[in-house]
């Protein structure tokens, strides 16, 4: 079918779409989705993708300050695992981990559990308060301040209830304790957490209050089970997130004393500093083994979602018929 | 609004107190959570002496601006020359300048893949498309740290130095981005996890709407601006905050690709800052050195008070974005697992 009518471009294509789809129509659509895609897929592929898959590379190299590039097999690996600061590094990198979230992942949660009780003008104040948001650069900076052993808040807290002088960031046994110490009245990701809770129907509650069920049990039976797949994936970013810790130690103690904050990720950035690159590659891919273990235990150990359909192989999850 | 204490009898004694123990609760809760801003903030206004004397005070003794006048001034003909080199203002605007140029690209082209991905593709093509953009989200940062690092001193290539053209003795054009904004702006621009917030509220819209639209004749581009970005503003909020704050606070990926002291943004100037003002004596070193280092730096007048208004500095914007979205962030966040 023609027509001598010049029409609008994209009308033409518009048009077209609704009867049978032809050549040129459907290979412009494929030009505009490459427009739409483009940019983020060349991101992506450069900046995600790439040095991802160089990274494994670089770390059987020798790569260093200058000069030619060599395969070396395993050496750096061994350098590194014979390393025993890289030892140290890790354990304080997994007790940091293990103390932050042990003492702030489970607060936020029951914050914004909490926070749904309250009347909505004053939830929507107390939600502002709470969640106010401090440039983690700067309260890494008013801790280290509060913490000092002379003049710091603490300090005169501590001694003014009786205590004796504290050591604080100066004591090795103590540093990683406080340091996680100003993540709890940060509360993390507890916007999420509210978001969720705001999608679960009211039904449910009323529904179990008929039942009999009381405060606790309407927390355990229906608020935790429905954030459940945003607690875990919150909980994965916690582990993630925290094993690659660098800013806190990095601002308040430079991985003082003798190296007893030094985290694994400041680690590599020293060694990188010395322009050893294959080393810090070979010991970031080491990190990255460990969180990738703890991950995948995670995963296994941890039941999914009752309510969630099977989980699919990915080769499923593509081949797969019908829509995402 | 789920209810977890009974609607009925709600004048009840028990309830009533209930309530109120919850209510009470979360009160603590948000004055701990604000005591940080208040002592910041007291800090900051107290002259230099008093804040390295103990016991400390909770309320300044007297309120000055010294030390907000003093870090403004960073840069004149101060004392504090040797410390730091530029004025503030230059390491605030490239905060400023690298984060607006980041977030600015960045939600168009995140948001643009996820609506292609989630309208204009289907079946198998956008399954594969979505693990690519997904795929690195839950990578570690630290593994492509060096790789990336190595990537902004070459462009085109990971490694120290770049290759040999074959069969010559010269070595491939690169582009070094090290050291320059793009360094930090480029890998900031796509963020895998935006892209599954935008994707989970595409997924949302009925397909009707996006084919109404083009049976009336919009093209994809004009079909996107004026149907599908209005219905997702809360989206764009909630992306835009999120991603402000992670590219404005960033502190390790900007140490390590920014080093002239022009280029350096505000979180590294102060890092710089602080560990100077450290070695000259306030937290480490012997007794004699901290107290001749201290009396430099308190003749210079800058303590830690003016440290604290470079944290007020550093916050003030990320403060604002919050403001600026809060309407929408409750309902912008809607995570659709990665089933």
């Amino acid at each position: 079918m023609t027509t001598d009518i010049v029409v609008d471009d994209d009308a033409a294509a518009a048009e077209a779409d609704t009867r049978q789809p032809t050549t040129s129509s459907r290979s412009r659509r494929r030009r505009r989705l490459w427009i739409f895609l483009g940019p983020a897929l060349l991101l992506n592929l450069v900046w995600g993708w790439y040095p991802l898959a160089t990274s494994f590379v670089l770390s059987f190299t020798d790569a260093r300050l200058r000069g030619d590039v060599t395969f070396t097999g395993f050496e750096s690996y061994e350098r590194m695992i014979n390393d025993p600061l890289v030892a140290d590094a890790f354990r304080v990198s997994i007790i940091f981990a293990v103390l932050s979230i042990v003492l702030t992942f489970v607060v936020p949660i029951f914050v914004a559990i909490l926070l749904m009780e309250m009347p909505r003008r004053t939830m929507r104040w107390m939600m502002l308060l709470w969640f106010l948001p401090l440039s983690s650069v700067g309260t890494a900076i008013l801790w280290r301040y509060v913490y000092n052993t002379d003049y710091g808040l603490l300090q005169s807290i501590a001694t003014g209830l009786g205590f004796d002088r504290q050591p604080f960031l100066n004591s090795s046994d103590q540093v990683l304790f406080w340091l996680v110490i100003p993540g709890l009245v940060l509360y993390g990701p507890g916007l999420i957490y509210l978001a969720t809770l705001q999608s679960v129907p009211t039904s449910y509650y009323e529904a179990a209050e008929i039942e009999g069920a009381g405060f606790w049990r309407k927390i355990w039976t229906i608020s935790l089970p429905r954030m459940r797949p945003v607690i875990l994936m919150m909980l994965m970013f916690a582990v993630i997130g925290n094993l690659q810790q660098f800013e806190w130690p990095k601002l308040m103690t430079n991985g003082g004393p003798g190296g007893a904050s030094r985290t694994a990720v400041m680690y590599v950035y020293d060694i990188l500093n010395q322009l050893r690159y294959a080393d810090a590659t070979a010991l970031s891919i080491l990190l990255f083994v460990l969180i990738m273990l703890i991950v995948g235990i995670m995963r296994f150990a941890i039941r999914e979602d009752p309510d969630a359909p099977p989980r699919r192989s990915l080769r499923e999850f593509v081949t797969r018929k019908g829509d995402l | 609004m789920p209810a977890l204490l009974p609607k009925v009898g709600m004048r009840q004694p028990k309830l009533r107190y209930s309530r109120a123990a919850i209510a009470g609760f979360l009160g603590i809760g948000v004055l701990l959570h604000l005591l940080p801003f208040y002592y910041i903030i007291s800090t900051s206004l107290k002259p230099g002496a008093e804040v390295v004397r103990n016991p400390p005070t909770f309320i300044p003794s007297a309120i000055t601006f010294d030390a907000w006048k003093l870090v403004l001034r960073i840069g004149d003909e101060s004392q504090i020359v040797q410390l730091v080199k530029e004025p503030f203002w230059v390491y605030f605007a490239n905060s400023a300048f690298i984060t607006v140029i980041a977030v600015g690209i960045g939600l168009p082209v995140t948001a643009l893949a996820a609506y292609a991905n989630s309208k204009l593709q289907s079946g198998r093509g956008a399954r594969v498309s979505f693990l690519f953009f997904i795929g690195t989200m839950m990578v570690p940062f630290v593994v492509t740290l060096v790789p990336m690092y190595l990537l902004t001193l070459n462009f085109p290539f990971t490694m120290p130095d770049a290759p040999m053209i074959p069969g010559t003795d010269t070595e491939f054009p690169t582009l070094r981005l090290w050291d320059t904004p793009w360094a930090v702006i480029l890998p900031a621009i796509f963020v895998p996890f935006n892209f599954l917030l935008f994707k989970g509220f595409f997924d949302t819209i009925p397909n009707s709407v996006i084919n109404a639209a083009r049976v009336d004749g919009g093209s994809e581009l004009n079909i996107f601006r004026r149907i599908v970005m209005p219905m997702a503003v809360p989206v764009f909020a909630v992306t835009a905050y999120m991603s402000f704050g992670s590219v404005w606070d960033n502190f390790l990926w900007q140490l390590v690709t920014l080093q002239s002291p022009e280029k350096v943004t505000m979180s590294v100037a102060t890092y710089q800052l602080i560990e100077r003002l450290s070695t000259a004596g306030s937290t480490g070193g012997g007794a004699a050195a901290q107290a001749e280092g201290m009396g430099d730096l308190l003749n210079s007048g800058l303590t830690w008070n003016g440290m604290m208004v470079l944290a007020i500095l550093q916050s003030i914007p990320i403060f604002i974005a919050f403001l600026v979205c809060r309407e929408y962030l409750l309902r912008g966040i809607k995570i659709r697992g990665l089933k």
